[in-house]
């Protein structure tokens, strides 16, 4: 891969972050800002003594653990966070493929020495590492916040928090964690990525009704004709357990990519990435 | 000269309607291409098909490439500007030259700036902000920064006012074309760019149906206004149209001598306007 490449792709994804600011940017700052004021409101209710005994509490419940052991308890806060980058990726998903051709942009897009190999890789790109990025930023942006809150709470009280400095550390641990949870979680997903995209590329109109639609018909015919239920047992093996998005602990990270479960699921997910790369071609 | 467009048998239908019926048309390279036709008669299909934004049956070659197999590598030397304001309407005009500049190897950011500069379009506007005059404007900078071989426009000018169509034109005739560089344009403002034109193409339900160098057109097609008394002998040299015109016969002949004509009346080459008439009524004649 040359420099040039490097550079197109660079500024295919800079293209979807603006584009889609306020889903990437927008959306976890709202959530930040209303875990915040929800917080500081909480804050501002309870009575001095109970704040100080709480603030007490915490500080024996954190007293000689290390940043990474408390790092899952912050795991707790980015669950708002992760259930909104799920849903504005499935909203992005939908609609990248499909938008441009309803405005007609397509047109000058394809008029680009890109090819469409890139255009769509870009977009998943943009789902799998570049959307966890900026919600990583906001969420410890937030951390940050929160803390320097927290230790104006702290002197105002003169409550002898010790290790706020380690809370903050764990803090950013978790970082690490939420957006290893978001990549993983991503490629667990990927065969979700692929569908969407699939009908956002081919769909003339209302491409999630078609995504839906036709994943129920599909499901219908394979239980009217073979009897079976394999492909909604498969799906919902993949949906239903939370665990299955968060990851506490870095020593998971590697057996959680490289399963049988999750590679098959890389495979679907690339056919079905190269089915709206072949559908994207075309724009008539 | 070497031809830049070559195409052979191209068809296309949407469901019922045929779009391409066996198009078969050649441009040479350097020409100033106009392909005139009325709504419908496939102009905007050709135009996507030569920059492989429509899948099409048949032989095509652009500038030594099939569109259908590689159009970003063939995007590398040609350029497009469709008929409707096709620019991402949610970036600003300074992030859309920044994208240009990232993806496109033949990119000039100096010329572009130099070109906007000369407008009234500023860098930190977004595009749905902008005047469909500017957006055009904005459009041609773009294209005319970057080196190609080809460009393709397809009805350009469609709902800009007189001015900016004048200057859209001039611009691209003073600052962009220099000889080399092939433009094929699609318009339905014939009168506009008939002096701009090398060569020219007439498209009818999905067929060429005139594929003629404009310095040929002379030599090929003869417009007679004929009197009252000599009516009955110019009928008789077959002509292709024939309209009423202040009281005489303007007779239109394709490849009959001049010699035989000159003595039915005054002979002049039609306008492309009169000969896009004349062809088209005569497709429809058979």
């Amino acid at each position: 891969m040359d420099r040039f490449t490097i550079v197109q792709f660079y500024a295919l994804l800079r293209r979807e972050v603006l584009e889609h600011r306020n889903l990437f940017i927008g959306a976890p700052a709202v959530v930040a800002l209303l875990i915040l004021v929800a917080t500081s409101w909480v804050a501002m209710q309870i009575d001095e003594t109970q704040l100080a005994e709480g603030l007490s509490y915490i500080s024996v419940l954190f007293d000689g653990l290390s940043p990474f052991d408390m790092a899952p308890f912050f795991m707790l806060l980015a669950i708002p966070f992760m259930l909104t980058l799920y849903i504005c990726s499935a909203i992005y998903l939908i609609n990248t493929l499909f938008q441009d051709r309803k405005e007609m942009s397509i047109l000058f897009w394809q008029s680009m020495p890109v090819s469409n190999l890139q255009t769509v890789l870009s977009k998943v790109f943009t789902v799998v590492i570049v959307a966890p990025i900026f919600y990583v930023l906001i969420i410890f942006a937030m951390y940050l916040i929160g803390m320097i809150l927290l230790t104006i709470l702290v002197v105002s009280n003169e409550v002898d928090l010790v290790g706020i400095g380690w809370m903050f550390l764990a803090a950013i641990a978790s970082l690490v964690l939420i957006y290893c949870s978001a990549l993983v979680t991503s490629l667990w997903l990927l065969p979700t990525i692929g569908w969407l995209l699939l009908f956002s590329a081919f769909a003339k109109k209302t491409p999630l009704l078609w995504a839906g639609g036709v994943f129920i018909l599909v499901g219908f015919f394979e239980d009217f004709i073979f009897g079976t239920q394999y492909l909604a047992n498969w799906v919902q093996s993949r949906a239903a357990n939370p665990n299955q998005y968060l990851i506490f602990e870095f020593q998971s990270l590697l057996e959680r990519i490289f399963n049988y479960e999750t590679l098959f699921g890389i495979v679907v997910g690339s056919v079905l990435i190269t089915g709206a790369v072949c559908m994207r071609r075309f724009t008539d | 000269m070497s031809n830049i467009v070559e195409a052979r048998s191209l068809r296309k239908n949407y469901g019922n309607f045929t779009a391409l019926d066996g198009v078969d048309l050649t441009i040479p390279s350097g020409a100033i291409s106009g392909l005139i036709g009325p709504n419908g008669a496939g102009k905007t299909t050709t135009l996507k098909a030569l920059i492989g934004l429509c899948d099409v049956d048949g032989e095509l070659i652009v500038a030594g490439r099939d569109p259908r197999r590689a159009r970003h590598k063939l995007m590398e030397d040609v350029c497009f500007i469709a008929d409707v304001g096709i620019l991402p309407k949610w970036l600003k005009v300074s992030q859309l030259i920044d994208y240009v500049e990232a993806v496109h190897p033949r990119f000039d950011r100096k010329k572009a700036e130099k070109f906007l500069s000369t407008t009234d379009i500023p860098a930190n506007k977004r595009i749905k902000e902008l005047s469909k005059g500017m957006v055009t404007q904005l459009h041609l900078a773009l294209v005319m920064s970057i080196e190609v071989q080809l460009l393709v426009l397809d009805e350009p000018t469609l709902g800009l006012d007189i001015i900016y169509r004048k200057e859209f034109y001039d611009r691209l005739l003073n600052d962009y074309y220099d000889g080399n560089r092939t433009i094929i344009i699609s318009t339905h403002q014939v009168e506009e760019i008939e002096t701009l034109l090398s060569h020219l193409l007439f498209i009818n339900k999905g067929k060429i149906v005139l594929d003629t160098l404009m310095s040929e057109l002379c030599e090929v097609y003869t417009e007679v206004l004929v009197d009252a008394d000599k009516m009955a002998e110019a009928d008789a040299c077959g002509p292709i149209h024939v309209r009423e015109l202040l009281g005489k016969k303007s007779y239109t002949f394709e490849s009959v001598p001049k010699e035989r004509l000159e003595v039915l009346g005054e002979l002049q080459t039609p306008s492309v306007a009169d000969l896009f008439v004349a062809k088209l009524k005569e497709d429809r004649h058979g």
